[in-house]
């Protein structure tokens, strides 16, 4: 059951992290390596493209909080995206839209970085 | 075939040998000298009937001993020697001219009965190991060989009774005699179990042999001598004679036979010393496989063995730890330090293949290693790989200081040694991997048990207020908690949590977060801001990928007045008139932010009772149960059952939600906690007159 997939695309000075399948407990490690990758190259600027994701627990929902300072205390910041409506009601119910942005387009997400620099 | 009584029980045996001992004695008491046909026929049938039953119970008494030849063989050397000391002692005490004279005395008659049963006791003894080492170690059973011989043997008896006192016999009896002769150099050609004996016991048996040859063939020399001992032998029976004569000349061919053949062993008993010390060395292996649980323990027997039966010096055994460096776990008769050594620059050599067993010389390797191995000592090394599933993990190393090489047969047992070492290490790995299996799940059902003894143990009574709570744990524990604070003057807070994760983490986050809310309840009146406090207190303890989601509230079981505020939890549902609102005021995940966004966005929300209305919490664990085709429960499902069974009595609708998830998830493990708190406001319950 655990076919989750998790890849990195560089799109300009932005990292984009895809997602794709069961992001839970025991997926979760996969997606932390791709964030510790990204922090030894110092690379802050993260979007993550929701789009192929099916579901995310509390122990996915984690490795983003865990990140996110790191990234934000470097002038960086992990933005959303292409997020499906169950996905975004699990996100949207524990308040993450106050504390993270969200994008319908990973598009929209990369101009905003781009803009701010 | 059997023989006649053999399957008797040996003590009747023993009884039947006694009783006949006994009248043959009583018999030659009264008649000394037996002169007429009956008499001699009886003495006759009395002393052969004495032989079968004392030869039958001997062969029982014999068999159990016959692991141990050479001792069974030399116990007969022992009475083989007796023989020849009353015959040697006795000729030179007594005058053949004495007996005759003394015939009649009754004293004499006593004493030469005794003597002749020393002869009869001696002889079956003898004829009884004879008939043991016969059948020792054969694979066909050649029990037809032996009883023919029996046969003559006994035919030739009492041929020689008959030819006693009518010569004109004498052929019967030379024919029969003849036949047993022939027959017994038949038989004593049956020598296989000599090559089972060690290389030791053979050369034992090789010296004791020709002694014991030597030693029956005097005595058989002997009965044909004139000598007192004949004539008191012959008096009491000819076929005690021919007996006596019989069972020496058997010894002295079969003594014989076994000189040569022990001879012609010899050369080869190493050889088959090893393949026996092999074959038992491998039967101890696969005992201690099933048996070890220490791999340090096998390891020890391996190179031990390794040693002894491939001769050479020393032996030493490693296996691959994790970070592919080698761990060595026993060594005989080499250092620890040259051990390593070897092993490492042996081990870095390009032309050594990991999968197959290599011998090598000091010569064909490089220098470096080459060093390391004439320091040590050794000429010759074989290493073994141990293979479980087609992977190394380890070598079984063996090495001799002669300048000899190790040849095929040594590395096919250093092979089979390596291969069982191999399957113990597998063995010992699994039992591991099992008992830290058993640990966990112990640890799981201690966290299970911390978990429900931090829930509350009953739901608190009120008049106006039903309550019911219902708690499944999930196999793998999570980190629900629920709780009701009686707050005093008529208001019970409640409260609903879920924290992130699950497992012992979990476990540990909702006892801590136990104690928050306890403690806080107690001090704030406001649901917002006991919220706020809590986040502030858990943000600090929590890791940062921890969260905690939280629903508490206030209920007023007078005024059916509701306060609460949500943090991050699934919304509460309230069931009003056969509908269902989500009440979902703002507020973010507990430990999410430190406290700058999540007081902002906290919202309290109060809502005035109505009769019958029922309010759902609940933990995600309901709403994402799965079925089998990972379809989840959902709220739709849940909705619809709080809707449909709004007028039931509460225990009945927690059973009806329940059963409901069961019959959807069957099949599929319950993956999280599930906690449902139902309240139902029941003004109508209240007692008249009391407000």
């Amino acid at each position: 059951m655990s076919d989750f997939n998790v890849l990195t695309r560089n799109v300009g000075k932005v990292n984009v992290i895809d997602v794709k399948g069961y992001l839970d407990a025991h997926t979760a490690p996969e997606l932390e390596n791709e964030f510790n990758k990204l922090i030894r190259g110092s690379k802050y600027n993260v979007v993550v493209n929701f789009n192929d994701l099916t579901y995310i627990s509390s122990a996915g929902l984690g490795v983003f909080m865990a990140y996110v300072e790191t990234m934000r205390e470097n002038n960086g910041d992990i933005k959303f995206s292409n997020m499906k409506d169950d996905v975004f009601n699990i996100f949207d119910l524990l308040g993450f839209p106050v504390l993270y942005e969200f994008f319908k387009e990973e598009g929209e997400a990369i101009k905003k970085f781009n803009d701010l620099k | 075939m059997k023989i006649p009584f053999s399957n008797l029980k040996s003590e009747r045996k023993l009884e039947y040998t006694i009783l006949i001992a006994i009248a043959l004695f009583v018999f030659k008491i009264i008649f000394p000298v037996s002169n007429t046909f009956i008499l001699k026929t009886i003495n006759e049938i009395l002393v052969f009937a004495e032989f079968y039953f004392g030869f039958l119970y001997a062969t029982d008494f014999i068999a159990p001993r016959k692991n141990s030849p050479l001792s069974i063989v030399l116990n007969s050397g022992i009475l083989a020697a007796v023989i020849f000391f009353i015959v040697a002692v006795s000729s030179s005490l007594f005058d053949i001219e004495d007996v005759f004279s003394a015939v009649s005395n009754f004293i004499t008659s006593i004493l030469t009965t005794l003597l002749s049963f020393v002869f009869i006791g001696a002889l079956i003894y003898i004829f009884s190991v004879f008939k043991e080492l016969f059948f020792l170690q054969q694979k066909k059973d050649p029990q037809k060989y032996f009883n023919a011989m029996l046969i003559f043997m006994s035919a030739a008896f009492f041929a020689s009774s008959i030819a006693k006192s009518n010569p004109e016999w004498n052929f019967a009896n030379l024919t029969f005699y003849s036949v047993a002769l022939v027959l017994i150099s038949l038989n004593s050609l049956r020598v296989s179990w000599i090559a089972f004996l060690s290389k030791k016991q053979k050369l034992f048996l090789l010296i004791i042999s020709i002694i014991l040859s030597l030693l029956f063939g005097f005595n058989f020399g002997l009965t044909f001598d004139n000598s007192f001992i004949n004539k008191v032998i012959i008096n009491f029976s000819p076929g005690l004679h021919l007996c006596l004569n019989l069972v020496m000349i058997y010894g002295t061919i079969y003594f014989g036979v076994i000189f040569f053949t022990t001879l012609f062993h010899l050369p080869t008993a190493e050889a088959f010393d090893r393949k026996a010390a092999e074959a038992s060395s491998l039967m101890d292996l696969s005992k201690l496989i099933t048996q070890v649980f220490d791999f340090k323990e096998l390891a020890d027997t391996v190179t031990s063995v390794t040693t002894n039966v491939c001769n050479s010096d020393s032996a030493w055994l490693v296996t691959k730890s994790g970070s592919g460096t080698f761990e060595l776990n026993s060594v005989k008769n080499i250092g620890f330090v040259d051990a390593n050594t070897i092993t490492e620059c042996l081990l870095s050599e390009d032309s050594i293949d990991e999968n197959q067993v290599t011998s090598i010389t000091a010569e064909m390797i490089e220098r470096k290693a080459k060093d390391q191995l004439i320091q040590s000592g050794l000429k010759a090394v074989v290493i073994a790989p141990l293979k479980a599933q087609g992977i190394t993990n380890g070598f079984l190393f063996t090495g001799r200081k002669q300048n000899y090489n190790f040849d095929e047969d040594d590395l096919k047992s250093i092979e089979a040694f390596a291969d069982y070492a191999a399957v113990a290490m597998e063995n010992a790995k699994l039992l591991e991997q099992s008992i830290e299996n058993e640990r966990m799940e112990s640890e799981l059902n201690v966290a299970r048990e911390i978990q429900k003894k931090l829930l509350p143990l009953s739901t608190p009574k009120f008049d106006n207020l039903e309550i019911s709570a219902l708690f499944i744990p999930a196999l793998e524990v999570g980190g629900d908690y629920y709780d009701f604070f009686n707050l005093g003057s008529n208001k019970l807070g409640f409260v609903i949590a879920d924290v992130s994760g699950k497992g012992i983490p979990a476990a540990f986050i909702m006892a801590e977060v136990k104690g928050v809310f306890e403690s806080l309840a107690r001090l704030i009146s406001s649901p917002k801001e006991l919220l706020i406090k809590a986040n502030e207190i858990l943000k600090q303890s929590l890791d940062s990928k921890d969260f905690v989601t939280a629903i508490y509230g206030i209920i007023d079981v007078e005024k059916g007045k509701l306060v609460f505020a949500r943090a991050g939890h699934v919304p509460l549902l309230m069931c009003r008139d056969n509908h269902i609102q989500n009440l979902r005021p703002a507020g973010i995940g507990i430990a999410l932010d430190d406290g700058r966004a999540f007081e902002p966005n906290l919202h309290e929300m109060e809502i005035e009772l109505n009769n019958n209305d029922i309010l759902t919490l609940f933990t995600d664990g309901i709403t994402e149960a799965k079925n089998l085709s990972n379809e989840e429960f959902g709220s739709y499902r849940f909705e619809k059952i709080i809707k449909e069974n709004c007028n039931s009595d509460l225990d009945k609708l927690s059973d009806k939600i329940l059963s409901e998830i069961t019959v959807f998830s069957k099949d599929k493990p319950q993956h999280d906690d599930i906690t449902l708190i139902l309240f139902k406001w029941n003004f109508n319950n209240k007692p008249a007159g009391v407000i």
